[in-house]
Parts: C-alpha cells; sequence; structure tokens
C-alpha cells in the first residue's frame, strides 16, 4: 500500500514526515532541508518557483510572490483588511466576498497558492521515499473555521492530494509525544513560531482530543526577536561610528543574519561574539562590527516580547475554566520555543511543570501528522512493536571479566555467538557463566545462570574452539549454548524474562556502570594486561621449546629470565601494570626474533598474543584462554 | 433452515479452527512482509544517504570558510593604502584558502552580466539602470560557489530594473 505523508503547512515554513518502519521521519526537501519556505512566485516568464527559490527572488518580484497564505486562506476580503496591509502583492476581492491574489490581472485564490507548496511537499516526499504518494494528512491552527479547514482541504485537493484527515496542530504536537495513549489529561500547547503565537488548551480522553480553548497573537514569533537584535547592533554601531547601518541593504542583510545565528547560539552558550568585518566603510576607511551579546543582555532586549506570551496563556485557561494546577502536560513547539526565556516563562506560568520539548520543536506538528497517518492507513497498528534488551548479556572470561555477546538497546530477536578457549593445557571442560550488567567485572553484574561443557579433547590451552551462542527470540527468552567444534558437544540453559526488568532497576544498573566507569576500566585493564602478559609467556615457552636447540643459548637465558619476572608479578597480583606491559613487549620482541630465524608455523600462534582477534564473527574468531577451569 | 446448512455448522469446530488459524498465518505473514519491505526500503534509502550525510557536515564546515573567503575580499577591496608586501601577503593567504576550498571541490562562480537566475542568486536588491537588460546581474554583494554540481551557496546580488 502506498505512503500517507503528514505535512505542516506553516504561515512561514511548511514541513512533511512520513512513517518509516513504524517511526515518523521527517523528509529532505530537494534542496536538501528540512524545512520548505511557503512562498509561491509566478516569474515574469510565466512559470511557478515554490519554497527557496521562490523566496530568493522575492524582491525582484515583490507583487508577484505569495507568502503568507495561510493568512488568508478560507477568509472573506472584508474581515483580511488588516493583512493586507503587511503584504506587498495585490489583494482583492472576488465573487462572495472571497479572498484572490491579483498577479498581473489574473486571480489566484489562497487555495491554489497553498497547493502550489502542497505540491512540491509531495513530490519531495515522493522522490524522498521512490514511491508516488498520494495521501497526506494535513494539519492547521486550532482556531480555524470551518470555511478556513474545507479551503485548506481543497488546497491538498487541487494539489493532487488524496486528503485523509484535516487535523489540528496543537494536537498533532500532543500525538508526536504519545500523549494520546496517557488516558485522560489536560494538556497546554505553547507554539511560538517565525510569525504567530498559538496557545491551545486540549482534553484528550480515550485517543480523542478536544479542544477547550485558544488564544494567542498572530504577529508575534521568532523574527521579532531577531528585529530586536539587529536594533540593539545597529543603535550601537550609531552611537560609536556615526553611521546607520539600517539604511544600507547589504550591511543590514548581514545584521539580520549574525543576529538570528546570535540568537540561536544564545539558546546553548551564555555569550556569543557577533563578528562583521568590514562592514561598512566612509571617508576615513572601512569599518568593523565586533561586539559581544550575552544572554542576560539578550533576554533584557527581548523582555517584552517574552511577557506577551503571558496574555494568551491566562486568556486560554481562563477560556478552558482551568487553573494552571489542571494541566497536566505541556508541549513546546515553534523555533522560537528554544530560547531559555521562554522556556522559563512557560515554566513559570505552569505552576513549575517541565514542558515537553525533546522532539525538535520545529518538526513536531509535521510528526504528529505523519503518525495520524499511519494510523489512518492502519500502518501504525501493523508495525511490530519490536522490545529491546534493556542491559548487556555476556560471559565470565578469565580473570573475572564480563565479555558481553550482546549490547544493551539491541532490538529483539536476536541471535549473536563468539568463540572462545581454553585457559590451560589438557582442560576438558568449561565453566560458562551467563551475565547481565553494564559492569566490566562479572562479579558486579546480574549472574543469569550457569552451565558445564564437559568431554573436551585435551589439548593445549588456547586450541579448542568453543562456540558461545546466545539467542534472544521476540519474547525476550534468552537461550545460551556452548558448543565444542571439535566435537560437536553442546550445552545450553535457558532463562526467561531476561528483558523484563523493571524501569527503575535497568535505571539502577546503568546508573550504577556509569559511577564506577572508571575503576571498572582500571580494573579490566589490569586484567587484561595479566592474561596478555601470561599468554605471552605461555607462548614463547612453547616456542622456545619447539625450536630446541636451534635456540641461541642466550636469547633462551632471556627469555626465561623475562618470563620468570612475568610470572612472579602475576602470582603477587601486581598493579604495576607499566612494567607488566613493558615486559610483555620485551618478550614479543624476543619471540619475534626467535621466529624470524626459526619455524613459521608458531609465528601465527605468537601473534594471537591472548587478546581479541581483529575479525570479530568470523570463523576463526578465537578468543584465547578465555575461560578458567573450576 | 436447509439441512446442509445445518451440516456444516455442526461438522465445522476443525473447519473453523483451522480457518482461523488461515487467517492468523496469513496476517503474520503479511506483516513479515511489510516489515521486510520496510527494511529492505529502508536499508537502500540509507546507503543512498550515507554519502549525502557525510557530506551534510562537510557542507556546514565549507559554509563556514566562504564567510571567511568573504572577508578576504572584502579585506582586500580597501588595501590601496597599505604596503605592498603586505597586501602581497594578504594576497597570497586569500589564494591559499581558495586552493584549500578547490580542494574540497568548491569552485565560485561569475554572476556580474548573466541574468538573474534564482537556482543560484539570490536577490538582495534592485538597481535602476536604463542601460541595462532588467532581470541582469549588476552587482555582487557576495561570491556563489559551487560544489560539485550542487549550489553550496547562491552568489547575493543586486539587479537591473
Amino acid at each position: 500500500m502506498a505512503k500517507a505523508i503528514g505535512i505542516d503547512l506553516g504561515t512561514t515554513n511548511s514541513v512533511v514526515a512520513v512513517m518509516e518502519g513504524g517511526k515518523p521521519t521527517v523528509v529532505i526537501n530537494s534542496e536538501g532541508n528540512r524545512l520548505t519556505p511557503s512562498v509561491v512566485s509566478f516569474t515574469k516568464t510565466s512559470e511557478w518557483l515554490v519554497g527557496q527559490l521562490a523566496k530568493r527572488q522575492a524582491v525582484l518580484n515583490p507583487e508577484r510572490t505569495i507568502y503568507s497564505a495561510k493568512r488568508f486562506i478560507g477568509r472573506r476580503y472584508s474581515e483580511v483588511q488588516s493583512e493586507i496591509k503587511n503584504v506587498p502583492y495585490k489583494v482583492v476581492a472576488g465573487s462572495n466576498d472571497a479572498v484572490r491574489f491579483d498577479i498581473d490581472g489574473k486571480l489566484y485564490a489562497p487555495e491554489e497558492i497553498s497547493a502550489q507548496v502542497l505540491r512540491k511537499l509531495a513530490g519531495d516526499a515522493a522522490k524522498y521515499l521512490g514511491e508516488k504518494v498520494t495521501d497526506a494528512v494535513i494539519t492547521v491552527p486550532a482556531y480555524f473555521n470551518d470555511a478556513q479547514r474545507q479551503a485548506t482541504k481543497d488546497a491538498g485537493k487541487i494539489a493532487g492530494l488524496n486528503v485523509l484527515r484535516i487535523i489540528n496542530e496543537p494536537t498533532a504536537a500532543a500525538l508526536a509525544y504519545g500523549l494520546d495513549k496517557k488516558g485522560n489529561e489536560t494538556i497546554l500547547v505553547f507554539d511560538l513560531g517565525g510569525g504567530t503565537f498559538d496557545v491551545s488548551v486540549l482534553d484528550v480522553s480515550e485517543g480523542v482530543f478536544e479542544v477547550k480553548a485558544t488564544a494567542g497573537d498572530t504577529h508575534l514569533g521568532g523574527d521579532d526577536f531577531d528585529k530586536r537584535v539587529v536594533d540593539w547592533l545597529a543603535e550601537e554601531f550609531l552611537r560609536n561610528q556615526a553611521i546607520d547601518l539600517r539604511k544600507d541593504r547589504q550591511a543590514l542583510q548581514r545584521l539580520t543574519e549574525a543576529a538570528e545565528k546570535a540568537k540561536i547560539e544564545l539558546s546553548s552558550v551564555l555569550e556569543t561574539t557577533i563578528n562583521l568585518p568590514f562592514i561598512t566603510a566612509d571617508a576615513s576607511g572601512p569599518r568593523h562590527l565586533e561586539t559581544r551579546l550575552s544572554r542576560a543582555k539578550f533576554d533584557q532586549l527581548t523582555a517584552d516580547l517574552v511577557e506577551r506570551c503571558t496574555g494568551p496563556v491566562r486568556q486560554a485557561l481562563a477560556d478552558a475554566k482551568l487553573s494552571e494546577r489542571d494541566i497536566n502536560e505541556v508541549v513546546l513547539v515553534g523555533g522560537s520555543t528554544r530560547i531559555p526565556a521562554v522556556v522559563t516563562l512557560v515554566r513559570r506560568l505552569m505552576g513549575g511543570k517541565e514542558p515537553n520539548q525533546s522532539v525538535n520543536p520545529d518538526e513536531v506538528v509535521a510528526i504528529g501528522a505523519a503518525i495520524q497517518a499511519g494510523v489512518l492507513t492502519g500502518e501504525v497498528k501493523g508495525v511490530l512493536l519490536l522490545d529491546v534488551t534493556p542491559l548487556s548479556l555476556g560471559v565470565e572470561t578469565l580473570g573475572g571479566v564480563m565479555t558481553k555477546l550482546i549490547e544493551r538497546n539491541t532490538t529483539v530477536p536476536v541471535r549473536r555467538s563468539e568463540t572462545f578457549s581454553t585457559a590451560d593445557d589438557n582442560q576438558t571442560a568449561v565453566e560458562v557463566h551467563v551475565l547481565q550488567g553494564e559492569r566490566e567485572m562479572a562479579r558486579d553484574n546480574r549472574s543469569l545462570g550457569h552451565f558445564r561443557l564437559e568431554g573436551i579433547r585435551p589439548g593445549r590451552r588456547g586450541e579448542p574452539q568453543i562456540e558461545v551462542t546466545f539467542d534472544i527470540d521476540a519474547n525476550g527468552i534468552l537461550t545460551a549454548t556452548a558448543r565444542d567444534k571439535d566435537t560437536s558437544k553442546e550445552q545450553k540453559i535457558t532463562v526467561s524474562g531476561s528483558t523484563q526488568l523493571s524501569k527503575e532497576e535497568v535505571e539502577r544498573m546503568v546508573a550504577d556502570a556509569q559511577s564506577h566507569a572508571a575503576d571498572d576500566r582500571k580494573r579490566r585493564e589490569e586484567v587484561e594486561a595479566r592474561n596478555t602478559a601470561d599468554t605471552t609467556a605461555y607462548q614463547v615457552e612453547r616456542q622456545i621449546q619447539e625450536l630446541g636447540a636451534s635456540v641461541p643459548v642466550n636469547e633462551k637465558a632471556r627469555a626465561e629470565q623475562v618470563i620468570g619476572e612475568i610470572r612472579q608479578l602475576i602470582q603477587g597480583n601486581s598493579t604495576d601494570l607499566a612494567r607488566l606491559r613493558q615486559l610483555t613487549g620485551d618478550l614479543q620482541q624476543i619471540a619475534a626474533g626467535l621466529t624470524s630465524g626459526g619455524a613459521r608455523s608458531t609465528a601465527a600462534e605468537g601473534e594471537r598474543g591472548g587478546t581479541r582477534s581483529s575479525q570479530p564473527g568470523g570463523p576463526d574468531d578465537v578468543i584465547d584462554a578465555d575461560f578458567t577451569q573450576r | 433452515m436447509s439441512q446442509a446448512g445445518q451440516k456444516t455448522e455442526t461438522a465445522s469446530p476443525e473447519q473453523a479452527e483451522i480457518e482461523r488459524l488461515q487467517g492468523e498465518v496469513s496476517r503474520e505473514h503479511d506483516l513479515y512482509l511489510r516489515t521486510l519491505a520496510d527494511f529492505e526500503n529502508y536499508r537502500r534509502r540509507v546507503e543512498r544517504e550515507r554519502e549525502s550525510v557525510a557530506k551534510r557536515g562537510k557542507r556546514e564546515l565549507l559554509l563556514a570558510l566562504l564567510d571567511l573567503a568573504d572577508n578576504f575580499e572584502r579585506a582586500l577591496a580597501h588595501v590601496n593604502d597599505s604596503p605592498e608586501s603586505v597586501v602581497a601577503g594578504l594576497h597570497t593567504i586569500q589564494r591559499r584558502l581558495a586552493s584549500v576550498l578547490e580542494g574540497q571541490g568548491v569552485t565560485s562562480f561569475e554572476s556580474v552580466g548573466q541574468p538573474f537566475d534564482p537556482a543560484v542568486h539570490e536577490a538582495i536588491g534592485v538597481i535602476q539602470d536604463d542601460e541595462q537588460e532588467t532581470g541582469t546581474v549588476l552587482d555582487e554583494l557576495s561570491r556563489g560557489y559551487y560544489w560539485g554540481d550542487e549550489v553550496l551557496r547562491p552568489a547575493r546580488v543586486r539587479v537591473a530594473q
């Protein structure tokens, strides 16, 4: 079945998203951006430009470039007089007092203009998905009346789309946070976009949303914040340099961009530098603008804009006959809600309640629309909700180390295997200790069970290949199997409910691992250094035995001395890792000298050095000397 | 009611169970195929996009470098009074920056004298000029750049009207 898309048709920018594998994804448009300007232009050569391209030529073609069509859609000409004053293109009355845009004497309905934007969004989505797109859910502000909703639906039809449903923007935002599934709740959605501010109070009950009240300010948004910074920069410059940068079109352009960048930066840092060299020049030479702007200063410059958000929030609560204590969830929408002072204000107005803001506020409405589209086409219901393993799973290996086979947050069902070997010569059994947790050492993790694989053919340490497989099925049941590749002898254990830990338990274990990370790493390093040293000593000793008389006496004596010292350190549980590593290096060098003059067969053995092979998962992925005999 | 009808109903527990199971199997199979298809499509697109994702990260860095290149041009437009050796040094640094950009496949393009094209130009203003044909780029405020075949940054221009 064809995919259905979700479209946030905005006043300034639009966004399109789609469900993929049960997860909403924002579509990247043909220009490589996630936001598409809601701008349409009819060029002198009689073609339509939409989005970024239309915006780029707006100053050349102001009478034929339509932006903010959303402010006009579905409205009467007599209602939009104040809006007409704000736009450079011609707005006229059509039949029945309908709003029409006059481009070169030809009349266009706002629906036709919005249709151009929708067509581009659907086209970009089709290109992104590699399949045709016909079904869509489109969002509108909660305060839109029936005429405005119908007109938006018609715009979709003109664009060749089958509009599955028109939904409210705040409802879409709440859907994006899954608030429909939380039972009966009252939600306040705070939407501060590029040029408009909307507050909505919603009631959700059994997955059905009801709008209780809306309020807002149709001309308040991020652009106003930018303008405050531009004015401040220009005033400062005027005071110090006696030149008004706002009168120079190019300087103003650079100033506006720098102001927006500074505003964005101040959402994450406390101070930023605005640096515009050669911003202008006069008879005495070039002038530069370089100044610091602190968040405190920015907050001061924009304090009244932030304060203007208060009224509509109070109004919406009053209209819904609620107090801030009745609000269960607060959702932030629109890029300007990234401004820390705005978040602080919302928190203050909501009695300290922490707002939902983890989903990108520019995209949250489109994401919610895509989720709704997925529900309507049955895609969301049809998707298997796959579980993840909340904690890592592994086995205990030499020196009490936890070796992970399956990392935490791996989606199940999953099957992973790794090959291990013995730690001693002639070892005929291995003990497999199945562990769960994030700590580096086995004893700090949760034990899920033990089993013993016996009947391994006696051989040198490191030679037997024991394949350990962990298999978790879709129900979270773990089967751990150990198989001797040589004899095909097998032993297994089944652990149920390995994924069914309480959230608190998982969180505690993860936090534990984090707080002990440094100590754990140190202990693991100690064990690994000892293991490597021990394996190297063992291998070189064997090498010398095999080469017999061909080893020069002095070389043999040197090797034996180093081996002796290594064994002493290991037996004494020395923590002098530097010394141990140095001795291991020395010994490896001696061994390399022996091999270059002697047998090749032992060289490969020597290189394995007791640590993981460089090809994990490969057929010969042997971890030497890992199991201890118990 | 006909007897036959009765019969099918009484003989049906097994039949009903088979049908129920068949229905379940076909639903599960459909779900499986859908998930598989979703994953295949996803995999293909991830492959297709792997390059472009890396490119996007690089793009940010290149755009920041273009800002530096702009400032060099601005500086060099004002160096008339400076000692010649300083000017020569600045030119050397500018050429070095240009070659770094070129090494990454970034090339600038000429805009002045060309007809305005929103694919590569961003109009900042208009200039009344009766001599020039309307729509001709008269003035470049910052240079435009390609990155391979794509527009890394449109030129900021003023256009004749």
